[in-house]
């Protein structure tokens, strides 16, 4: 119910800044944080929630990238060229997944790390020029209807996960989680649930680097394939709290707006600092944000 | 001396022994006998180190044992010939034997000890170039007897030797343990091969659930209600 | 004479891969812990091999014996900074995490080495670095040659440490029953610790021949750890020989698809043959089960 009330209150907080401001860099800065909410949940929600390490999210990211850019420059209106970007994404996904899901171990992320390096490396040969928008939509650039997707894609794919979790579906996938073979045991296939999760977390993931091919002017058609979106995606996740549906809300608050302040001094150290901070809470503090911030009300509730 | 005292030990909330009081002095060979997850396996892990206990306490010659590392226990004498054997299949028999030798203690006798397991065991002389995996069963079990002697113990644990083997070569085993023990070696063997066993041993423990639940001589266990009905079954009946 | 001449090539920077994919296939053999930094700690080695040279004029190849116990600390370091604590849990949540940390240690290098030394290429060159021995019609770079020589020696180096040394049995030991090692008397912490700083210093080794023949820059990192899988998954684990011949195997594919595709896909071609040994044989081409 607080979490409720908690989302409500950020929609409504997000949604109407643009109403108070006209500020480009701040709304620019939410823009990223709610591509960072997606990027972020959508890994959780095979990541945390059903325990399969994605090392290539890139990969999904730069499909719908390219496919979405290239339809959308190319005339289509963005509403149809989003959705072919996400189902591509959703396809390289069950690709990997399919036979990778019925080993154990590492296979899943070694394989998704592999796919992403071969299309970042293929697309790098094949489109090695900067990809710009055209002329006719340059003039008209809007960051508004950027930063209202955007902000739509964060509800959306918060509320997916916070609907699909408690759900029969989302139980199966926690289960699996859990413990596989017991999981079978009672009648809950787990490849089937590996795959759903996997289906919606890489076409989530397209949607959102369709929706950076809508936002960003220009780029190089391989930078989103590259790994640091993973890293993104991973470091959010984690330091936000994996497996929770505010976890990467948090992190991707905490993440994006840091790395704005950081970023003043040396590019590369905020690098630094977050995958410190990164493997120490894998190491030593799995809850992350989440769970500090539920220590430290406890702490105040039991001292007042 | 070993000497266990209200041994607690347990798998996260699932409590595989409670209480447990043991004792084997020296130069005595002591059986455990029970039924299937009784907590047989577990008692002889923990006294190895491989599991530590909940409660309860376990000593050896006069030193507390039940928090030491696995290496610390071989160290001091203990060895545990473990169920199923856990032979290293990729290496050839020599090389089980020398690195049941491991311990410092162990590597300067090393020479002399192989020496002795091969006397105990010539068929392992012989295929001491093969690889472990490709060895019988009777031939595993030596080897895994031998490779526990090669870190000099005092005190040999052994869990279910007879699982699998045809009765000769159980029997050939169990010559060789009483020929160890009358050399002074103290011994604790879990067997399911309870006949055999009580005949071989000087005391034995009944353990069931978890909890000791009988105790007494070798022979007069024989006798005993609860093992008669258990575990001998029509030789029993027949018997009485 | 095209083919053949990239062929030889191929061969020749195969027995590198095989080299990386020996440290790594270490580790994860005895540990069960997939250190996804391990291109990293390669890089680490390149630029020790480099910043040695270019500072203090010391020979690369001699520059290694500074290298691999420096590399050999770094692993120490890692182990107990790091590892030990992912090696505290069963199989299935130990590969998880180290994939984790491995992740993590991957930025943190990167970004450190890219702090420290910039994003700029570099590469050693010395006196003899251009010299070719003329085979038939073929050059044969005499360095690239010495560093495949060099690495078969240190794989069979290691190898007869695994095989004869009581440390090296122990390892093995361990890697195949960590429990049944144990009741030897082998303390698995200390194994596991000197394992993974023996892979580390393979990684350092390795490196440093990356720098003597190829350019080296804080980026490499990803691509070696991929070179590294690859063959980890062509060969299979446990056999260093294998790692070798896997290496070569990437090699030559990779130097088929230069002379048929062309050079950019150059990489491409390795790791599509992965995805496909994956998908279809993945405990490898010779392996056991990994």
């Amino acid at each position: 119910m607080k979490l409720l009330v908690a989302g409500i209150l950020f929609i409504a907080v997000f949604a109407s800044l643009p109403l108070i401001t006209t500020r480009s860099d701040l709304l620019n800065l939410g823009v990223q944080i709610f591509l960072a909410v997606v990027l972020a949940q959508s890994w959780n929600l095979l990541g945390g929630y059903a325990g399969q390490i994605n090392l290539g999210h890139a990969a999904f990211f730069g499909l719908g990238a390219l496919v979405t850019r290239t339809l959308w420059v190319g005339g289509t209106p963005l509403i149809l060229a989003l959705f072919p970007g996400a189902l591509v994404a959703m396809l390289f996904g069950l690709m990997i997944g399919v036979p990778a899901f019925r080993l154990r171990g590492a296979y899943f992320a070694i394989g998704t790390l592999g796919l992403a390096e071969i299309l970042r490396i293929t697309i790098g040969n094949l489109m090695p020029q900067i990809s710009t928008i055209p002329v006719r939509e340059l003039a008209s650039y809007n960051i508004l209807p950027r930063y209202y997707l955007t902000l739509g894609m964060a509800i959306l794919c918060v509320v997916l996960v916070a609907l699909l979790i408690p759900s029969r579906i989302g139980l199966g996938i926690r289960a699996v989680r859990e413990d596989e073979a017991a999981a079978e045991a009672t009648g809950v296939s787990a490849l089937r649930h590996k795959l759903l999760a996997l289906a919606l977390s890489t076409a989530l993931s397209g949607l959102a680097g369709g929706a950076f091919a809508y936002y960003h002017v220009s780029y190089y058609p391989q930078h989103t394939f590259s790994p640091a979106w993973t890293f993104d995606a991973v470091l959010i996740s984690y330091i936000g709290g994996v497996g929770t549906v505010h976890g990467p809300v948090l992190g991707a608050l905490f993440y994006v707006i840091l790395r704005e302040l950081l970023a003043v001094k040396l590019v590369e150290f905020h690098l630094i600092i977050f995958g410190t901070l990164f493997i120490f809470v894998v190491l030593f503090f799995p809850g992350g944000l989440v769970e500090a911030w539920r220590r430290i009300r406890r702490m105040i509730a039991r001292s007042t | 001396m070993l000497e266990i005292k209200n041994l607690q030990v347990a798998y996260g909330p699932l409590v595989a022994l409670h209480a447990v009081d043991l004792i084997v002095r020296p130069c005595e060979m002591v059986a455990l006998v029970g039924p299937n997850g009784a907590g047989k396996s577990t008692l002889l892990k923990t006294i190895s180190g491989l599991l530590r206990p909940r409660a309860g306490a376990i000593r050896w010659q006069d030193e507390t044992i039940d928090s030491a590392p696995p290496q610390h226990i071989v160290e001091r004498g203990i060895a545990l010939v473990p169920e199923g054997r856990r032979l290293f299949a990729a290496m050839t028999v020599r090389e089980n034997l020398e690195l049941g030798a491991f311990t410092g203690r162990a590597q300067q006798e090393k020479r002399t000890q192989m020496e002795r397991v091969f006397s105990l065991f010539p068929r392992l002389f012989e295929r001491q170039q093969q690889s472990a995996g490709l060895l019988s069963g009777g031939e595993q079990q030596m080897l895994a007897l031998g490779r526990a002697l090669m870190s000099l113990p005092r005190l040999l644990l052994l869990d279910e030797p007879s699982l699998g083997l045809a009765p000769k070569i159980v029997e050939s085993i169990f010559v060789v343990l009483s020929e160890l023990h009358r050399a002074g070696m103290s011994v604790l063997i879990v067997e399911q091969n309870v006949h055999a066993v009580l005949e071989l041993v000087q005391r034995a423990y009944i353990l069931e659930g978890g909890r000791i639940v009988g105790e007494g001589e070798g022979r007069q266990m024989l006798d005993n209600d609860h093992i008669r009905a258990a575990y001998l079954g029509p030789l029993a009946r027949g018997a009485s | 004479m095209i083919l053949a001449q990239q062929l030889i090539l191929g061969l020749l920077v195969g027995g590198l891969y095989g080299l990386a994919a020996a440290g790594l296939s270490l580790t994860f053999s005895v540990l069960r812990v997939l250190n996804v930094a391990h291109g990293e700690l390669i890089m680490l080695g390149g630029y020790g091999t480099f910043w040695l040279f270019t500072l203090w004029k010391i020979d690369p190849f001699v520059s290694l014996l500074g290298v691999a116990p420096a590399m050999f600390l770094l692993g120490l370091l890692l182990y107990w900074a790091l590892f030990q604590f992912v090696v505290k849990a069963h199989e299935e949540t130990r590969i998880k995490n180290s994939l984790l940390i491995g992740f993590g240690l991957t930025l943190v290098l990167h970004a450190l080495a890219i702090r420290f030394w910039t994003a700029d290429e570099r590469a050693v060159t010395t006196a003899y670095s251009g010299a070719v021995l003329r085979v038939g019609g073929l050059a044969v770079p005499w360095l690239r040659l010495t560093s495949l020589l060099f690495a078969f020696a240190i794989l069979a180096a290691l190898h007869l440490f695994l095989a004869k040394a009581r440390w090296g049995r122990a390892i093995r030991a361990t890697a195949e029953d960590w429990e049944a090692a144990a009741l030897m008397g082998i303390p698995v912490g200390k194994t596991y610790l000197l394992a993974f700083a023996l892979g580390t210093a393979l990684a350092g080794i390795a490196g440093g021949l990356v720098s003597i023949s190829y350019a080296i820059s804080p980026s490499i990192g990803l691509e070696w750890t991929l070179k590294a899988l690859v063959v980890i998954v062509l060969a299979g684990l446990g056999s260093l020989f294998g790692s070798f011949a896997g290496g070569i195997i990437l090699g030559l594919a990779e130097a088929m698809s230069v002379v048929f595709l062309g050079g950019p896909y150059r990489e491409v071609v390795g790791l599509i043959l992965f995805l496909i040994v994956l998908v279809v044989r993945p405990q490898g081409l010779f392996g056991a089960r990994a």
